[in-house]
């Protein structure tokens, strides 16, 4: 029996959980309690955690297989952990648009969790989009026509050969992309424009403007005006939360039914986090 | 220069930051007001918390920073004619300011800036945003930068036009039957009074076109700055709690009252401090037979 509270943080989505201690072996009532407060808010928050990787794999192997990323070189002796640094002379950062994680593959994660290991004092806050709210709010002729639609997703725009050459070969980064991988960034795979939650039921709006190229049977000429029609609507401030880190917070969301961003306001300062990823099923 | 009567701690990197160590409820030394001018020129937004004010507190504390504005469109609340009520009851979806927008920019002189004071909110839901403009001007191309300098926009009240929306049910009261359009001609980029920095100043919910163009022609380039001008990269986000005072300044900062709080009640009072005419440099109107 643990004592834990739940505090949301915005109308949309986000919810602070205190007094849970992610470094131990949380009990089957701990990890039901974190899932239906996912589902429930589309991202959770754990302030103040001391995690080593070996334990933050431990924790998201309670929710799932743990995804290895295709792209991007992993921390040493821990294939499952991405490593995302910005040091204090880079200007570029990772992932810089709103964006659903690796909707490119044909089962995009389920989740994914971040920690801060070293953040700003101020600056570099995530911000989540709750794609439940955005699909609610289109009219019912938008929602019929988006209904019958699938989307062609690829890396090609994060990692194709060409985005490669032209923003990773001049500066130093100290994110490491495998550049021997272009054949998988030009894969395409197909998704619903509309999902439907495998947990909730509920549907939710999924196309994002970093992986989707152009509606299924159609050019991207054509899909133009609606998909960035829909990246715009789809962040509307009303389905949006913010949150500001601090060191040692965890993050967790639901990948499935949330985009998210993270904000590149802190030049000058470094910033560390390690992200594991939840395997997710294939969208329907 | 390190601040000696009040804290100032950031809440994000492009504006806005939480001051500390002033009662607003008591009347400031004139220190104290410098010091607080310097964070508000500095952040654009800055934040008070725990404050307790009065409706004559609230007024008194805009006369340190300026002269109170009466509001053209909406009616003040009682005994306060400096004073509005934002209000949202718990049966209204509609809320007041939710849109990108500077404040009343229709005017000849644009409101230099707010005093927003929380009286109930809802424990999450309601927040903020505000968008950093002189940084959305920094952050053009020298091309369109220049492009912009030798640009007007023209800036209509037409948002507040009488219509279903604003009938009798809703808390926020319009003074309706006088309403009459208004336009006012400001420069695409203005500098700042005070800091003398240049800074964006379109206006999407007032900016309808630029000086010499029609609304059409207006559109894509009004529609590209009002997406580059709200960037996450420019903007902080305010939660608000009772007794939260937040100063903006109108000049360089854009702000957006979120609307995610339906089936709650949330009260805040403003007052707003009147502004200078700003230079503009389309001194004359529309040519006759040019549509507008």
């Amino acid at each position: 029996m643990i004592n834990y509270d739940i505090t949301p943080i915005a109308g949309a989505c986000g919810a602070e959980i205190h007094g849970m201690d992610l470094s131990r072996d949380l009990d089957e009532e701990a990890v039901d309690a974190i899932r239906a407060a996912l589902l429930d808010h589309l991202v959770v928050f754990f302030p103040d955690q001391t995690l080593t990787p070996d334990q933050q794999i431990a924790f998201g192997q309670r929710f799932g297989e743990l995804d290895i990323d295709r792209f991007v070189v992993p921390m040493e002796g821990h294939p499952e952990m991405m490593v995302l640094i910005k040091e204090p002379d880079e200007t570029v950062n990772f992932a810089r648009i709103w964006h659903s994680d690796v909707t490119f593959q044909e089962r995009p994660a389920m989740g994914s969790i971040l920690y801060a290991v070293e953040v700003p004092p101020y600056g570099g806050d995530t911000m989540w989009a709750n794609e439940y709210l955005a699909y609610d709010a289109l009219s019912a002729g938008m929602k019929k026509l988006l209904g019958g639609l699938r989307a062609v997703h690829s890396a090609r725009g994060g990692y194709g050969k060409a985005v490669l050459n032209k923003r990773y070969d001049q500066t130093k980064r100290s994110m490491k992309i495998y550049r021997d991988r272009d054949h998988i960034a030009e894969q395409e795979v197909t998704h619903p424009v509309v999902r439907t939650h495998p947990e909730t039921g509920r549907k939710a709006l999924y196309v994002n403007g970093a992986y989707t190229e152009r509606f299924e049977g159609m050019t991207a000429e054509e899909s133009k005006p609606i998909l960035q029609y829909l990246y715009q609507h789809s962040i509307r401030p009303e389905f949006t939360c913010r949150f500001r880190w601090t060191q040692g917070a965890v993050a967790f969301w639901d990948n499935r039914a949330a985009m998210h961003y993270p904000i590149n306001d802190y030049h000058g300062s470094r910033r560390e986090m390690r992200r594991i990823t939840i395997c997710g099923d294939q969208p329907a | 220069m390190a601040f000696r009567h009040i804290e100032v701690k950031p809440l994000a990197s492009a504006c806005g930051a939480e001051l500390s160590g002033a009662d607003l409820a008591r009347p400031l030394d004139d220190d104290t007001v410098a010091e607080i001018r310097r964070a508000f020129l500095d952040h654009l937004v800055i934040v008070f918390r725990g404050q307790a004010l009065t409706p004559e507190r609230h007024v008194a504390l805009a006369r340190r920073f300026g002269t109170p504005e009466r509001h053209p469109m909406v009616r003040a609340v009682e005994d306060h004619p400096e004073i509005i009520a934002v209000t949202k009851l718990e049966h209204e979806t509609a809320n007041f300011g939710g849109i990108w927008h500077y404040d009343l920019t229709f005017q000849e002189k644009p409101t230099i800036g707010s005093l927003l004071y929380a009286l109930e909110v809802p424990p999450h839901g309601g927040d903020t945003l505000f968008a950093n403009q002189y940084l959305a001007y920094e952050t053009l191309s020298d091309g369109f930068k220049a492009v912009l300098e030798g640009l007007d926009t023209v800036h209509t009240n037409r948002a507040w036009a009488p219509r279903e929306a604003y009938g009798g049910q809703r808390s926020i009261r319009l003074y309706q039957d006088d309403w009459r359009a208004l336009e006012a001609v400001h420069p695409a980029v203005t500098t700042h009074h005070e800091t003398g920095r240049k800074t964006l100043f379109v206006n999407p919910n007032s900016s309808m076109r630029f000086a010499g163009w029609t609304e059409e022609e207006s559109h894509p380039l009004l529609d590209h700055l009002a997406r580059h001008a709200t960037r996450p990269e420019f903007t902080c986000r305010v939660r608000w709690h009772p007794g939260t005072l937040v100063f903006w300044d109108n000049r360089c900062a854009m702000h957006y009252a979120i609307n995610d709080y339906h089936g709650r009640r949330r009260i805040l009072h403003r007052v707003s401090i009147g502004g200078e005419r700003l230079p503009s440099r389309t001194v004359s109107p529309v040519p006759k037979g040019v549509a507008a």
